[in-house]
């Protein structure tokens, strides 16, 4: 007889619950319950950080004002908007249960969700990046982590998707970049409208046959809910929301630069040096849209962006080079972004 | 090619001139009486994915074995740094907390983790491999077993 997978649907949740509900469930399991594939809706819009990320990528002044809370998960990614139109999903196992290969024990725990979105009519698929796309289109956001002993891939069903909001919260401070990242964002993030509860029903049998499980309607151990407690403070701590210790600082202040990720490979980036500013999109490590700006330009801008366009990143300072000191400048600045961490 | 100290299996380098735990791949190297600096092994780095975030306990943190002192994120996986050893976290090393890379490129050298006080007991170090024929030998066995479940490329 197969070991049971709970399957616990904890239906419209405050947005605090809605992280620390699956949270707890990766204690229990982690003390011994059975795994658990668990379901929330938050029923009210937040924030949500990744383990690592830094309160800094997010507008907290805009989130303050709008009564957005802002989060901080135990598992991994970047900062994302969350709101009742998407359902979030969690599978939880104990860590001895999933390869020690990372990249193989997230292909296993994302590859039944890949087959639940084509169950219920989304011919999804999973890319060389890991990420559930249609196409070249993103439609399931996610993050793994191991918590104790237990390992936990969460995802989400994004039935509609506010993308102009998505990018508000984010602290993207010249307006060029805010732009692109919205526009690659309404390009290469996409919802899928599909019926919640054929997707649960759906999930639920794909996550049962990948893990050998017997899928039983579930409830939360007298562990889990001790943790849940627990949880709930420590979520609404400043020292918890702060995240680990940050990165050690760069060595200036200057220059200043901003990268965000829409999706894996797709990036928009901005920097300053010099007096010198470039604000660019970057598909798939091409320049797919950039603005520049210096003085000593004067007529040439709109010359030397349409000359980047297309270019691999490697391509773009010999291009600038062209355009004479206010061309170095502005590769200084290309370069000031890190483009070579994309 | 061979060096003193080191030795090179299945394309994987390894230093024989400090102890390692066996299941998290963590390696530890003993710089005084009663300190040591902890690192990963590049099996264990192999085994994370390409790695993104690296966070550490606080410097006076206590240690305990099996327990986490901190935290690497690869591919949107975020998962514990397990502790060999007890004692307390007397340093981090900045430069692979600014740059999870330099773990990868050195994880011998300028890609050491933390550095500990160990307990005065000392009697943990005993439990790590130390013998360089013990340490070869399951460094070995282990690339062999992970390659043949495909848990690291051929």
């Amino acid at each position: 007889m197969s070991e049971p997978l709970r399957v616990i649907d904890f239906g419209c949740c405050p947005p605090l619950r809605s992280q620390t509900l699956w949270h707890a469930i990766g204690y229990g399991v982690s003390a011994g319950a059975p795994a658990a594939l668990s379901f929330v809706r938050p029923a009210a819009p937040y924030v949500c950080v990744g383990y690592h990320r830094g309160l800094d990528e997010v507008d907290l002044e805009y989130c303050r004002e709008h009564g957005l809370p802002v989060l901080r998960r135990m598992v991994g990614g970047g900062p994302v908007y969350l709101d009742a139109d998407q359902l979030l999903f969690q599978i939880c196992l104990p860590a001895g249960a999933v390869s020690p290969a990372r990249q193989q024990a997230l292909h296993l725990l994302l590859e039944p969700a890949v087959a639940a979105f084509r169950a219920v009519g989304v011919p999804a698929g999973l890319d060389e990046d890991l990420e559930i796309c249609l196409g070249d289109t993103k439609v399931c956001g996610h993050g793994a982590g191991q918590i104790r002993d237990a390992v936990v891939v969460c995802g989400n069903l994004i039935e509609q998707f506010d993308h102009a909001r998505a990018v508000r919260v984010l602290a993207i401070a010249d307006p060029a970049q805010r732009d692109q990242t919205l526009a690659l964002m309404r390009r290469f993030v996409a919802a899928t409208p599909v019926d919640p509860v054929a997707f649960r029903a759906a999930m639920t049998t794909a996550y049962a046959a990948a893990l050998g499980l017997d899928p039983v309607p579930g409830q939360m151990t007298g562990t889990e809910r001790a943790a849940l407690a627990e949880l709930d403070e420590l979520f609404v701590s400043d020292a918890w929301l702060a995240g680990p210790a940050r990165r050690a600082a760069p060595p200036a202040a200057e220059p200043v630069a901003r990268q965000v990720k829409v999706r894996a490979g797709v990036w928009t980036l901005s920097a300053t040096r010099d007096g010198a500013r470039v604000a660019a999109a970057l598909v798939k490590g091409r320049v797919h849209r950039v603005r520049l700006y210096d003085r000593g330009l004067d007529g040439s801008t709109g010359q030397a962006e349409q000359a980047l366009i297309g270019l691999p990143l490697t391509a773009v300072a010999p291009a600038l080079a062209a355009f004479g000191d206010p061309g170095r400048r502005l590769a200084a600045a290309f370069g000031a972004a890190e483009p070579g961490r994309l | 090619m061979e060096m003193a100290g080191w030795a090179f299996v299945a394309g994987f380098p390894l230093a024989l001139d400090r102890r390692y735990e066996a299941e998290t791949h963590m390696w530890v190297l003993v710089t005084e009486p009663g300190r040591a600096r902890i690192g990963m092994d590049p099996v264990g780095i192999e085994t994370s994915g390409t790695l993104a975030q690296l966070s550490f306990a606080p410097v006076g943190t206590e240690l305990a074995v099996g327990r986490p002192f901190g935290q690497l994120e690869a591919a949107k996986f975020v998962g514990p740094l397990v502790s060999p050893v007890s004692g307390v976290v007397l340093g981090v090393n900045d430069a692979v907390a600014a740059n999870a890379g330099l773990a990868e490129r050195d994880p011998y050298g300028a890609g050491w983790l933390i550095e500990a006080g160990l307990d005065e007991s000392g009697g943990e170090l005993a439990g790590l491999l130390a013998d360089p024929a013990e340490i070869t030998a399951w460094f070995t066995t282990k690339i062999a077993r992970y390659r043949l479940e495909g848990v690291i490329a051929q």
